[in-house]
């Protein structure tokens, strides 16, 4: 050690708390940080902000279109067929049962006629 | 950075987003200092060190409704510092990196900062930053906030998601060990 170098305390003195507490000392933010951020967070509440206004609009825009537009008819009307023909599937289905169960009816009836 | 991707629409109305809002700015004027220091401490550099902040904060934004309502009142900069310490992981993991320059030795833009009492000619606090580096993430994480944050033992339990107990044997046992490795008597 030259003579103009200052003394140093021997490493095994040393409190290592106080060291980190030395060494780690907080951090002031660069000027650009806190301007880049204000910035960014600006742009997004602003971003959220017409978003949320915009998906408003769109919205009773595009339902109102949907309505005058009609293309979109045809999906209620084919859903009203669809239903319909479903209806008279069923009928059809039932009245066959009941026709199967008048002719088993008919043959018993039929059968007890023909025994002694 | 894809800030707007990351930030949803609020459903609030305008007088509750416009409340919420000048309360975050609380948050963030009140922490910036600290999500910042935390991120420097961890990446090693002013560069990522700022993108890390920035990308804390955005998705803080994003939660600091449910965050603030499910807070009970208790103080939000342990949530805070969750975030960028889950962020901070993340960019190791994503990049498959740990700072490979001490903070003091690194570009010179990292050197401005770091540890600026190294400038002063402090041998040890280059060797305390040196033997940090070094230690397991976890312990290196809660020294940095009990140090460079000044956080007490119960936000470093919540920043981490760990009990009371086990932060502070973490705490003891990263002391220790620095000690150890820079050859310093306990007391």
């Amino acid at each position: 050690m030259t003579p103009s170098e200052p003394a140093r305390e021997p490493l095994g003195s040393w409190n290592v708390e106080q060291l980190l507490t030395d060494a780690l000392r907080p951090l002031e933010p660069p000027e650009r940080l806190s301007g880049r951020l204000e910035d960014t967070l600006s742009a997004v509440t602003q971003a959220a902000a017409e978003e949320l206004s915009d998906w408003a609009e769109e919205l009773s825009e595009s339902e109102l279109r949907a309505l005058r537009d009609p293309r979109n008819w045809v999906r209620p009307v084919f859903a009203v067929g669809a239903g319909g023909a479903a209806a008279g599937a069923l009928v059809i289905l039932e009245l066959r049962r009941r026709g199967r169960q008048q002719a088993k009816g008919g043959l018993r009836s039929l059968a007890g006629r023909v025994k002694p | 950075m894809s800030a707007k991707e990351n930030v949803e629409p609020s459903s609030l109305d305008p007088a509750a987003k416009a409340e919420l809002d000048r309360a975050f700015e609380d948050l963030y004027r009140a922490h910036l200092r600290d999500v910042y220091s935390y991120a420097y401490y961890r990446v090693g550099n002013q560069h990522d060190a700022e993108d890390l902040t920035e990308q804390a904060f955005l998705q803080a934004y994003r939660h600091f409704d449910r965050a603030r309502r499910e807070s009970d009142g208790r103080p939000l900069r342990p949530w805070l510092i969750r975030i960028a310490h889950n962020l901070a992981s993340n960019y190791y993991r994503d990049r498959s990196r740990r700072p490979q320059t001490s903070l003091e030795t690194a570009d010179p833009i990292a050197a401005r900062h770091g540890t600026e009492a190294i400038a002063e000619g402090r041998e040890e606090l280059r060797q305390v930053m040196a033997k940090l580096e070094k230690l397991p993430d976890d312990r290196r994480d809660v020294l940095i906030m009990r140090f460079a944050l000044g956080m007490d033992n119960r936000e470093i339990a919540r920043a981490l998601g760990r009990s009371d107990g086990a932060t502070k044997v973490l705490i003891h046992r990263a002391i220790k060990q620095l000690q150890e490795e820079m050859g310093i008597d306990a007391e």
